[in-house]
């Protein structure tokens, strides 16, 4: 085991204190200047101007100033409405509840609305699935309804291109192809809707020569198929993370995209937060696989295979539960000897909480899932970590069923094909054969918001409602329906898929008199299809008004542990054989999915939570140790170097990332990216590596590829975006003067001599522990903040006691515990304060605008170190160094503790982003937001005629309760002070004390692990103060006396420092 | 002279004051005001310019003179009046759909004459705020705000006639003392050269600079603001009508105002509460409350709610609408069809209804109605209408005038930060009453013990930028 230099760190330059790293870190922004670019075109020379330029352009400017003055202030209209509907006041927002669905992803969801328009997805607290918690994309879903890519209208395609068409020339051109003979084929991802599966029955009954496929991009189909061997039935069952001591997770990213994220998010966090440091019951998490996933980042302890060595890793697991319990064992293939050892570690971890353990596999292997499932039945986790009869449908698609269509699709038997939902020409393992296929198919139709891959190869596009616009119903789990209701009236003449089925079916039970013939139809499924299975004794509309509130109904559905009938002997040679050669990993990503987020922005400025980066899918390559402390890069690449990486003929060129946590001899690369047929947005944005995935024998779809060839360095990235070196404040090096290590951003305040504030080598940034060693971490903590205080108390600074004795004085907590680094609350952020995306040269320039960051830091061992996530944004320090600084008081401190920053005052010093030690601040360098006059100021994405943001449509996602900022003026967390307000307001306008809970910022609210706590430090009972006596809480940089408002708890682990990995 | 006039108005005001207060002994205006609003103002309009359900009681006693014995009968019995013949009198009935006014037989001549008396100085615009005002008092009170300028501008006018006075004086003297030296050559300068002399020039620029400098800087501050801002609307609406005469309650309309940021303007389904049953206006009868008509697709004539009025053609609308107009227009002449003015009528006013209700994004009659939008905040500005009227219990009148007397709105405040944030200083926070303040522990103690007089809005941190700019 390789111990590393630096008890953490944040990258491998970091690691190997590369000069130019800390030469970079020391300044704030890079050199890549807007003025350096003027120069590099030649255009500065225009721009220089002589003495007596200046004096023409003072005359002009006075001159200017002078008609503008005498200018006439514009009329502006205000148009009431003509009759005002009861529920909406302008200027108030209401919440409608409604569920999130995306293929089988699925949350419920409140919809947040202002004068009519959804601004805002909240997660709806009520459900006992996510209790509240969303996800990063539910969060940015919101804006995919303003995308002005929007199909507007129904069309024929002609060449890749929509030709409008009104919806009842398509109608009569649909019913006649179906009418017209040749098998009618539909396709969809997983439909969890009950109306819609009626809908797809009634139409079936129209037209008896159909039959419906569903598939998954990112196939569970042997996971199902395990199931249904094991078990009897072809659905998921419940996992109950929360319930179980010992997790182990083969390659099933469960807290990032794996089934249901949220939901296993929200379970898992609890068995993970140190509530009370004196009886700690925390799970101990294994992740086995080849790449850090998101997951893999949370887990105590990594075993790294590669990906053809899944097979073997659960085999062994297999045989040494098997063994123990007296079943019979299998033929195992071999497994490197690291992981072999582990896995016997990791089996007697199990053992010993049998009952209480839970295993999880991601891999799409029927032998595989099959094993795992024996696993569990042997382990006796049936019935307690696993359950069935509450099953799950949130996936229900068949590699096997698609491979059957294609097969249909070219022996011309398919005379209509219908895709209702997904891109099946992009989006899975066979797009490429399916693409292919669909030549074969007279009529093509596909139903889509956006002309997508799939739309381009069709005859016609039938054009969709945006989730905010649609009636829609959900059946994720038994004994959970959820409603869906639309929130906005349709911004275009496009029809739900669910609709256009009904009426090209014709259907008898198509209301057509009605405005909204779905939402008619979807009551009536209910009527008679829930509504007898409620106990409520309720009329009919009661029923379905108390479910459309709620969002959802409950009825009780007992888990039971089932039965498992599987025969293992009999799938044992299914298990995959390990590979001798290198690999490469597919694999899917927080943001970009499978590739139906293409087009949304705030998802694709996202960064990646393990290697921080933006804008476009990385191939992740390993980094060679040497022994020592140094590392070797892979053939001498850099990151943002473009390799070429060829894979069964097929070559594409890359931009590669180095990787820590990557199995050495592997390569891995995100799906979902390199979108042809796609909003400007995301087109051409990254690399489409769809085409690599492939078919195994046994017909489920491969999420790894063998022998992949990736050359030498071909080019340079010269916009690699990767915001992990941006506003670093954790970067340490070694001072070129002294060979001292010292923090480099504050290199030129460490020449005064160590001791003194700001120049402390050994900064707080990050405490963290295991738990077997908890009581030193507390002594530590407690040592450390002791000896902080006794510095602090020799400040100069005023007490604020005096201030913050009474009113409100805001707070926070954030439990690093908890935080799995998912992003929702930074894409939360994005939407509730009108932060503005600048797209990839402009993140490349570090000019990126979010105002909560998620740090990650890396510790522990070289090869396989541990990670934890640190949100951090301003931290409404009471001694701010932001404030002292700025020469017009743009920034200062409210009375109920809150860093102020007045935009209109702002003149852009930058004094105070200079001066902030915590790197928070961001400045508006560009016209982000369109809000200046001169186009020239404005950053354009992906060759947008217009920037992001510029057109109406878009700008409906606004929140109009926040300024939109302009160029030049600095900005960041303001601790949501317009939910503070409102929630003060609407206290006093009910003449009662402000409570706990009435005021959440949108971090808070989006947290699928309860993470953040924000409250109001004065109200002795809140939530907040409960969560500070935590021992584990400290304060970052708590040593340079900023007095920050925001509060950490220690990142603890379970790790068994026995096992060496 | 000036001081001269100046004495003049002053004894003019005592002697309109002493006549005021003299003649109160029998007949004022306060008790007229009193007199009307009990027993008139039901159905005359209390600006006495507009007609409501009778007439515009303006200029009575010009129209009345030399017969106030008659009118003085005719005010406690009409009937008995136009009984007797009288043709102004017969001539009024009939104009009015020979509507009988109420009859007052109990009002005694001195509350008689103290409504005339009350009616004319509102019609002469000298019925003041203060009651007992009368036209003197009002004089008195405005007259030293004008005086001032000008006693300045006099001031420095005489100042500025000695300074050239002495100047000469001094000029003549040195002359003086030079043709005493004996240099009888010596210029004597001219007023000419005295002021394009050096110093006077140095002068007279230094003082266009500060004047200047003055005028630009009190410019460049209140730049972009709109205090005084009367556009004209679409609608000819009156809050004088609305919430003075008829006193509707401000929120009854801008319900926003206890419960939103926005204090709303109120939808056109809100005008048809009422404008259901008072389908002509009393000022303007048919011409402005057909708009509202035509905006949510009423049709008065009917009493009904037109079905698919957004699909409907202009010509049909314009039918529909203009019927109403001429019906309207022909019941009011009681004539038996529509004469050419009436022609003409109709048409102006239909014309006049598609001017304001279809602008060149909108052609459609049907539909919202656009305002001129009059209080305009700026985008980074956020304010709240339920803190201040809910919370703060401020009157509406405290921030936009007095609404209920104007015609057409003007904003009344400057709106500007300066505007906001003395009245954040001044105003105090009604502290006892609300549990939400509770958690001002020191402030209640304060105030208990006396040490504190009253907490105001600043004290709450009223005056924090993030209060209102986020």
């Amino acid at each position: 085991m390789k111990q590393p230099s630096k008890e953490m760190w944040v990258s491998a330059q970091d690691l190997r204190n590369d000069p130019e790293l800390l030469a970079a870190a020391n300044r704030e922004f890079p050199e890549t200047s807007i003025v350096e670019d003027l120069g590099k075109e030649g255009t500065m020379d225009r721009l220089e101007s002589s003495r007596r330029d200046f004096l023409k352009f003072l005359g002009f400017s006075l001159g200017a100033a002078t008609v503008a003055a005498s200018c006439e202030i514009p009329v502006k209209k205000a148009i009431p409405y003509v009759i005002k509907p009861d529920s909406i006041v302008p200027g108030v927002a209401s919440y409608y509840a409604s569920a999130y669905v995306d293929g089988g992803d699925f949350l419920p969801v409140l919809v947040k609305t202002r004068e009519g328009r959804p601004i805002k997805i909240e997660g709806n607290a009520i459900s006992p699935m996510t209790g509240g918690g969303t996800s990063a994309r539910a969060q940015a879903s919101v804006l995919s309804l303003y995308d002005t890519n929007r199909l507007q209208s129904a069309g024929k395609v002609e060449n890749g291109q929509v030709a409008a068409m009104s919806w009842d020339d398509l109608d009569k051109e649909v019913k006649a192809s179906l009418t017209k003979g040749g098998a009618i084929r539909l396709l969809s991802r997983t439909v969890i809707s009950p109306s819609a599966q009626a809908a797809i029955a009634a139409f079936s009954a129209k037209y008896p020569n159909t039959s419906w496929i569903q598939y998954d991009p990112i196939s569970c189909s042997a996971l199902l198929d395990a199931q249904e061997m094991s078990y009897g039935v072809r659905a998921l069952p419940s996992y109950h993370f929360d319930a179980a001591e010992v997790i182990v997770s083969f390659d099933a990213d469960f807290l990032g995209t794996w089934i249901s994220p949220v939901e296993y998010a929200r379970a898992y966090s609890t068995g993970r937060k140190v509530k009370n440091t004196k009886s700690v019951r925390m799970s101990r998490h294994y992740q086995v696989e080849s790449f850090m996933s998101m997951t893999g980042s949370n887990a105590d302890h990594r075993i790294m295979v590669k990906p053809s060595e899944q097979g073997a890793a659960i085999a062994a697991l297999y045989n040494a539960v098997a063994s123990a319990n007296g079943a019979a064992t299998i033929n195992a293939p071999a497994l490197n000897d690291k992981a072999k050892k582990a896995m016997t570690r990791v089996a007697a971890d199990l053992m010993k909480a049998a009952g209480k353990g839970l295993v999880v596999c991601g891999v799409n292997n029927l032998a595989e899932q099959v094993l795992v499932a024996k696993i569990n039945a042997l382990l006796g986790n049936d019935g307690t970590t696993v359950t069935q009869n509450d099953n799950s449908f949130q996936r229900q698609g068949s590699d096997k069923n698609l491979t059957g269509l294609i097969n249909e699709m070219n022996s011309g038997a398919v005379g209509t094909l219908i895709v209702l939902d997904g891109n099946p020409a992009f989006d899975h393992a066979q797009s490429e054969a399916f693409r292919k296929a669909m030549a074969k198919v007279g009529t093509r139709i596909a139903c889509a918001g956006t002309l997508e891959e799939t739309g381009a190869l069709s005859t016609h596009v039938a054009p969709t409602t945006h989730l905010l616009e649609s009636w829609g119903d959900a059946y994720p789990k038994k004994g959970q329906f959820y409603l869906i209701q639309p929130t906005i009236a349709p911004l275009f003449p496009v029809r739900q898929w669910e609709l256009s089925l009904l009426v090209w079916a014709e259907s008898a039970e198509l209301d057509n008199t009605s405005d909204q013939p779905y939402y008619e139809f979807v009551k009536k499924n209910w009527e008679r299809s829930v509504y007898p299975s409620q106990s409520g004794g309720k009329s009919f509309n009661s029923f379905w008004e108390s479910s459309l509130h709620d969002g959802m109904l409950l009825v009780s559905s007992a888990p039971s542990a089932g039965s498992n009938s599987a025969d293992v002997s009999s799938v044992a040679s299914g298990l995959t054989r390990p590979s001798d050669g290198e690999e490469i990993q597919f694999f899917e990503s927080i943001n970009m999915g499978a590739g139906q987020f293409a087009g949304n922005p705030w998802l694709q400025e996202l960064s990646d939570p393990i290697t921080r980066c933006v804008w476009g899918n990385y191939l992740f390559v390993p980094i060679g140790w040497d022994g020592g402390n140094d590392y070797t890069f892979f053939k001498g690449l850099e990151d943002g170097d473009r390799v070429n990486l060829e894979i069964n003929g097929i070559s594409r060129t890359v931009t590669i990332v180095h990787q820590f946590g990557l199995m050495p001899g592997t390569y891995a690369i995100a799906l979902g990216y390199g979108r042809q047929t796609v909003g400007k947005a995301g087109r051409d944005i990254g690399t489409n590596v769809q085409d690599f995935l492939t078919v195994n024998k046994n017909g489920y779809a491969s999420s790894y590829a063998v022998a992949p060839v990736v050359s030498g360095k071909v080019g340079r990235d010269k916009e690699f975006a990767c915001v992990q070196h941006h506003h670093t404040m954790g970067v340490t090096g070694a001072d070129p003067k002294t060979g001292k290590t010292i923090n480099v951003d504050e290199k030129t305040v460490a020449t005064i001599g160590e001791g003194y504030q700001g120049s402390l080598v050994d900064r707080s940034i990050i405490f963290r522990g295991n738990l077997a060693e908890l009581d030193q971490l507390e002594e530590k903590i407690h040592e450390k903040r002791e000896e902080f205080q006794n510095l602090n108390d020799k400040t100069l600074y005023p007490s604020y006691d005096d201030v913050y004795a009474m009113g409100h004085h805001w707070g926070m907590h954030i439990d690093l515990n908890a935080c799995i680094g998912c992003s929702a609350c930074t894409v939360a952020c994005m939407a509730e304060n009108n932060v503005p995306v600048v797209g990839k040269k402009e993140v490349f320039r570090h000019h990126e605008m979010s105002w909560l960051r998620i740090d990650r830091y890396f510790y522990g061992e070289l090869e396989n170190p541990n990670v934890v996530y640190q949100p951090m944004m301003c931290q409404h320090c009471d001694n701010a160094p932001c404030e002292n600084v700025c020469p017009v008081s743009a920034t200062n401190h409210s009375s109920e503790g809150l860093n102020q920053m007045a935009y209109n005052r702002c003149i852009g010093t930058r004094y105070c982003a200079n001066n902030c030690p915590y790197k928070v601040r961001r400045f508006n360098w560009l016209d982000y937001t369109t809000a200046d006059l001169f186009p020239a100021n404005e950053p354009r994405l992906n060759g947008e005629e217009m920037p992001f943001g510029a057109d109406n449509l878009t700008r409906m996602v606004l929140n109009p309760d926040v300024t939109v900022r302009s160029r030049g003026v600095m900005e960041k967390c303001s601790f949501c002070v317009q939910r503070i307000q409102e929630g003060k307001l609407t206290a006093k306008r009910e003449g009662r004390i402000l409570r706990d809970g009435d005021v959440k910022s949108a971090c808070m609210t989006a947290c699928p692990t309860d993470a953040i706590t924000f409250g109001d430090l004065n109200n002795k009972e809140s939530q907040l103060n409960k969560d500070l006596e935590s021992p584990l809480v400290y304060q970052v940089l708590e040593e340079v006396n900023t007095r920050p408002s925001v509060n950490y708890r220690a990142r603890v682990l379970n790790r068994d420092e026995s096992l060496e990995s | 002279m000036v001081n001269k006039r100046l004495i003049i108005s002053s004894l003019l005001s005592l002697v309109f004051l002493l006549t005021a207060f003299v003649s109160s002994a029998q007949v004022s205006v306060e008790s007229g005001k009193q007199l009307f609003k009990a027993n008139c103002a039901q159905c005359h309009n209390r600006n006495m310019k507009d007609n409501l359900t009778g007439p515009a009681l303006g200029g009575i006693s010009e129209r009345w003179s030399g017969r106030e014995e008659l009118l003085y009968s005719w005010i406690r019995n009409t009937q008995s009046v136009i009984a007797s013949g009288d043709p102004y009198a017969v001539d009024l009935y009939n104009t009015w759909n020979k509507v009988l006014m109420n009859p007052f037989p109990n009002l005694t001549d001195d509350e008689i004459g103290s409504i005339l008396a009350y009616i004319d100085a509102v019609h002469n615009g000298t019925e003041g705020g203060n009651a007992a005002a009368a036209a003197g008092a009002v004089a008195v009170v405005e007259q030293p705000k004008t005086n001032y300028t000008l006693i300045y501008s006099v001031l420095a006018i005489l100042l500025a006639l000695i300074a050239l006075i002495l100047a000469r004086i001094v000029g003549n003297l040195d002359h003086m003392n030079k043709v005493a030296a004996g240099d009888s050559e010596a210029p004597r300068p001219s007023i000419r050269e005295i002021l394009t002399s050096k110093s006077v020039i140095a002068f007279v620029i230094f003082a266009l600079i500060v004047l200047g400098g003055y005028t630009t800087v009190n410019n460049a501050i209140s730049f972009g603001r709109q205090q005084n801002y009367q556009p004209e609307q679409p609608i000819k609406f009156s809050h004088a009508t609305h919430a003075g005469v008829n006193k509707i309650d401000c929120q009854y309309c801008h319900d926003g105002a206890r419960r939103s940021k926005q204090s709303v303007i109120p939808s056109a389904n809100t005008c048809m509460n009422c404008h259901k049953a008072i389908k002509k206006g009393s000022t303007y009868g048919t011409a402005e409350l057909t708009k509202i008509f035509a905006s949510v697709g009423y049709d008065p004539t009917t009493d009904t709610y037109i079905e698919n009025y957004d699909q409907m053609a202009t010509e049909d609308i314009e039918a529909i609408y203009k019927k109403w107009i001429a019906d309207n227009y022909i019941a009011d002449k009681e004539l038996a069809s529509l004469d050419a003015k009436g022609e003409k009528a109709v048409k102006d006013q239909w014309n006049n209804l598609v001017n304001s209700l279809t602008s060149e994004h909108d052609p459609k009659i049907g539909g919202p109605i656009e305002w001129n939008r009059i209080h305009n905040l700026p985008d980074h500005v956020y304010f709240n209408h339920s803190q201040h009227v809910t919370v703060g219990k401020l009157d509406c009148q405290q921030c936009h005038g007095k609404v209920q007397e104007m015609e057409v709105v003007k904003q009344y405040a400057t709106l500007s930060m300066g505007w906001c944030i003395n009245c954040h200083r001044q105003t105090e926070v009604k502290f006892m009453d609300n549990d939400y303040y509770k958690s001002y522990e020191k402030y209640h103690q304060e105030l208990a013990s006396g040490k504190r007089e009253k907490v105001t809005v600043e004290d709450i941190g009223g005056t924090e930028c993030q209060k209102c700019h986020y």
